[in-house]
C-alpha cells in the first residue's frame, strides 16, 4: 500500500460531505449558522505525522478523541490549539463558556459533543461508502502535548500507520477558528479505504 | 480502548458493577431495550425521581417521562439503537431527562436538574440490545457559574459607577482649581494692589501646588476616560522624532538640576507616524517624568528605533529597579510599589496604567523589563499605520545622539 495510491479528490471529497452534515448537526445544536470548511488534507506515514503537525500547530493541544471499529479501525481526532478550543467554545455558546480563555468543564463538555458530532458524522461518511457499520467509543477530551497525542494513537495493541490529517475551518457569525481532524488507521483500513474511492470513482 | 469499551456488555454483572460505579461516583445510570422499556435504574437515580424504583423499571420510558415525546432527547436513544453515542453538554440541552433538582443544590434557580449525560448503545457479542444513559448531575456547578456571571456583571456595574464618579468628581474639582489659580495670577500681578515679595513667594508656592494638583486631577481624570472606553483619538501624520526630540528637551533642566544625564538617540531622518501626538506625547511624559523621578544618579536614555511594521521607543533609566513580583502589579492602577521607596516621590500611581492603556488606544503596547539595582526600561512600541491624509513614514537613515 503507498500512500500516493489513495485519490486525494475523492477523500476529500468524502471529507467535505462529512463536514457538510457535522456543520447542519452544530447549526442546529446551537442555534446559529456554522460552517466547517475543509482547506487541506493530507495522507501520511505515522513517522511523518509529527514533523507535518509541528508545522501546522504549536503548543498545549486540546483534543477530543473517538476510537472506532468494525470492518474499519482507527482512532479519529479532533486536534485544537488550546486558545482555539477556548475560542471555538466561545463562539459556540456566545460567550457563556470559556470566555476567560480556559478550558472548564463546562467548556470541556461542549468540546467533547462538539467533537462527537464532528467525528461521528466524518465516521458515518466513511462507513456510509464502505457499506459497513462502524462502532464509536465515548469520546475523550485531553489537554496535551503534539508528543502526547502521537503516543496516544493506538487502537487497543494495533499500531496506527497512516494518518489522514485534514485542516477545517470553523465559520461562524462572530468569528473564525481553525482545527484538524486526524484520522489515524492502520494498513488494512487504509486499504480499504483507498479501494472503496477507487470503486466509488465515476 | 477495546471493542467491548465500544459497546456496553449488556450482561448482568457488568451492569451491577456499572451501577454501583455510577453510585460512588453520585452518576445516574438507566437503560433501556429496544423497544425503549426501562430495563434497569441505578439507585442515585431512582432517588432523584419522584416515582419508586420499582414502578418504573419494567414501563417504557415515554410514559415516565412524557416530555421526551418527540424530542432530541428521543433522538439520541433511537440513535443510540443505530449504534451511535451522543454526547450531552449541559451548556446545549440544560438536561436529558426531566427530574426535579435535588434540594440542596439549586437554591431554586431551576425547576429540573440540571444535567450531562452520555447516550450510548449496549449490547452482547455485538449486537445492540438496548441503550445505557449515563447522568451527571451538574445543577450546582452550574448555580456557582451563573453566580460568578452575575457577580462579574454587577463588578462591570460598579466600575462604571466608579469611573462616572472619579470623572464627576475631577471635573468638580478641577473648575474651582482653575479660579484659584487665576486669582492667583492677578494678585501676582500687582493689578488689584502691591504684593510684598515674600507674599509673592508664598503665592508662587500656592500656584505651584494647585498646578500639582490640576495634574493629578488631569491623570484620574484621563485615567476614568479611558477605563469608560470615553477617550477620544485624533489621528494626525506627525513626525515621531522631532515629537521626542521635545518631550526630552522637556526634561533636561530637571536632568541638569538632579545631576542626572539624560540621552537620547532617534533616527536620524524624520519618521512619520499616523497615530495621535497628544496621547504619544503623553505616554512618553509619564514614562520619561517616572524615570526621572526615580533616578537619583546615573543617567536616563531615550532610545527610538523603528522598522516597516513598528516604532518602539526604549526608556532606560539607572533607578532602583523593581522587583520580579512588583513588575507584575507595575501597570495595575492606584499601585505603587514599595512604599518606602515611592512615597516620597508622590504621584497617583495612575501614570503608568494611563500610558499602557493610552498606548492600547493606540494600537501598541508599553512593556516594563526591570534588574533590582541596574535599573529599568519601558518599551513602547506602536504600529506604523499607512496614513489617509497622504504622508509617508520615512525610512530611519541612521541614528543621531542628543544629550
Amino acid at each position: 500500500m503507498t500512500v500516493s495510491r489513495v485519490d486525494h479528490d475523492a477523500l476529500t471529497e468524502l471529507f467535505n460531505i462529512g463536514l457538510h452534515k457535522a456543520a447542519a448537526a452544530l447549526s442546529e445544536l446551537t442555534g446559529q449558522r456554522i460552517l466547517v470548511d475543509l482547506p487541506r488534507l493530507w495522507v501520511c506515514p505515522i513517522a511523518e505525522t509529527h514533523a507535518r503537525l509541528r508545522d501546522l500547530m504549536e503548543g498545549e493541544l486540546a483534543t477530543v478523541h473517538q476510537v472506532f471499529m468494525g470492518s474499519m479501525t482507527g482512532d479519529a481526532v479532533l486536534v485544537l490549539e488550546y486558545e482555539n478550543a477556548s475560542r471555538l467554545a466561545a463562539l459556540l455558546t456566545h460567550g457563556d463558556v470559556a470566555s476567560d480563555g480556559r478550558l472548564d468543564q463546562s467548556a470541556r463538555e461542549v468540546l467533547a459533543e462538539v467533537g462527537n458530532v464532528i467525528l461521528s458524522s466524518c465516521l458515518s461518511a466513511f462507513g456510509d461508502m464502505l457499506h459497513v457499520a462502524v462502532s464509536f467509543s465515548v469520546p475523550r477530551i485531553h489537554v496535551e502535548s503534539l508528543e502526547g497525542l502521537l503516543r496516544s494513537l493506538k487502537v487497543e495493541k494495533d499500531e496506527m500507520h497512516y494518518t489522514l490529517l485534514a485542516a477545517t475551518r470553523f465559520r461562524l457569525t462572530e468569528g473564525e477558528v481553525g482545527g484538524y481532524l486526524l484520522i489515524a488507521v492502520g494498513i488494512a483500513s487504509l486499504e480499504l479505504i483507498s479501494k472503496a474511492l477507487a470503486e466509488h470513482e465515476p | 480502548m477495546s471493542r467491548d469499551e465500544l459497546l456496553l456488555s449488556a450482561d448482568g454483572e457488568s451492569l451491577t458493577v456499572l451501577h454501583e460505579l455510577a453510585q460512588v461516583l453520585e452518576l445516574g445510570v438507566l437503560t433501556v431495550d429496544r423497544s425503549l422499556t426501562i430495563t434497569s435504574c441505578n439507585r442515585w437515580l431512582a432517588a432523584a425521581m419522584p416515582q419508586a424504583r420499582s414502578s418504573i423499571v419494567g414501563q417504557p420510558l415515554l410514559t415516565v417521562f412524557p416530555e421526551l415525546r418527540g424530542s432530541a432527547a428521543e433522538q439520541a436513544f433511537h440513535g443510540a439503537l443505530a449504534g451511535a453515542t451522543t454526547v450531552w453538554a449541559h451548556r446545549f440541552h440544560r438536561y436529558l431527562l426531566p427530574l426535579p433538582p435535588r434540594p440542596t443544590v439549586s437554591e431554586g434557580r431551576f425547576d429540573r436538574m440540571q444535567q450531562s449525560a452520555h447516550v450510548m448503545p449496549l449490547g452482547r457479542g455485538g449486537a445492540i440490545e438496548g441503550v445505557v444513559v449515563i447522568i451527571q448531575d451538574v445543577t450546582e456547578r452550574v448555580t456557582r457559574e451563573e453566580q460568578l456571571r452575575e457577580a462579574l456583571a454587577q463588578a462591570e456595574v460598579a466600575s462604571q459607577a466608579k469611573s462616572d464618579f472619579l470623572a464627576a468628581m475631577s471635573h468638580e474639582l478641577r473648575t474651582p482649581l482653575g479660579a484659584i489659580i487665576g486669582y492667583m495670577d492677578l494678585l501676582e500681578s500687582d493689578m488689584v494692589g502691591p504684593v510684598a515679595p515674600l507674599q509673592k513667594q508664598y503665592l508662587g508656592r500656592v500656584k505651584s501646588a494647585a498646578r500639582h494638583l490640576i495634574h493629578i486631577i488631569e491623570e484620574i481624570l484621563t485615567f476614568s476616560r479611558v477605563e469608560a472606553g470615553k477617550e477620544p483619538i485624533a489621528l494626525e501624520a506627525v513626525d515621531g522624532v522631532a515629537l521626542v526630540q521635545s518631550v526630552v528637551e522637556l526634561f533636561e533642566p530637571q536632568a541638569a538640576t538632579k545631576r542626572v544625564g539624560l540621552h537620547a538617540t532617534l533616527p536620524s531622518a524624520p519618521v512619520m507616524l499616523f497615530t495621535d501626538p497628544t496621547k504619544l506625547r503623553q505616554i512618553l511624559i509619564n514614562v520619561i517624568g517616572n524615570a526621572m523621578k526615580f533616578t537619583d544618579a546615573g543617567s536616563v536614555r531615550v532610545a527610538m528605533s523603528c522598522d516597516a511594521e513598528r516604532v518602539s521607543f526604549g526608556i532606560t533609566d539607572t533607578g532602583p529597579g523593581i522587583s520580579h513580583d512588583d513588575v507584575g502589579r507595575i501597570f495595575d492602577p492606584f499601585t505603587q510599589l514599595d512604599q518606602s521607596l515611592t512615597r516620597p516621590k508622590g504621584g497617583t500611581g495612575l501614570g503608568l496604567p494611563v500610558s499602557r492603556k493610552l498606548a492600547h488606544l493606540l494600537g501598541g503596547d508599553l512593556l516594563v523589563h526591570s534588574v533590582v539595582g541596574v535599573g529599568t526600561t519601558f518599551t513602547l512600541w506602536l504600529p506604523i499605520v499607512g496614513d489617509p491624509t497622504g504622508a509617508l513614514p520615512t525610512a530611519p537613515t541612521g541614528a543621531q545622539a542628543i544629550a
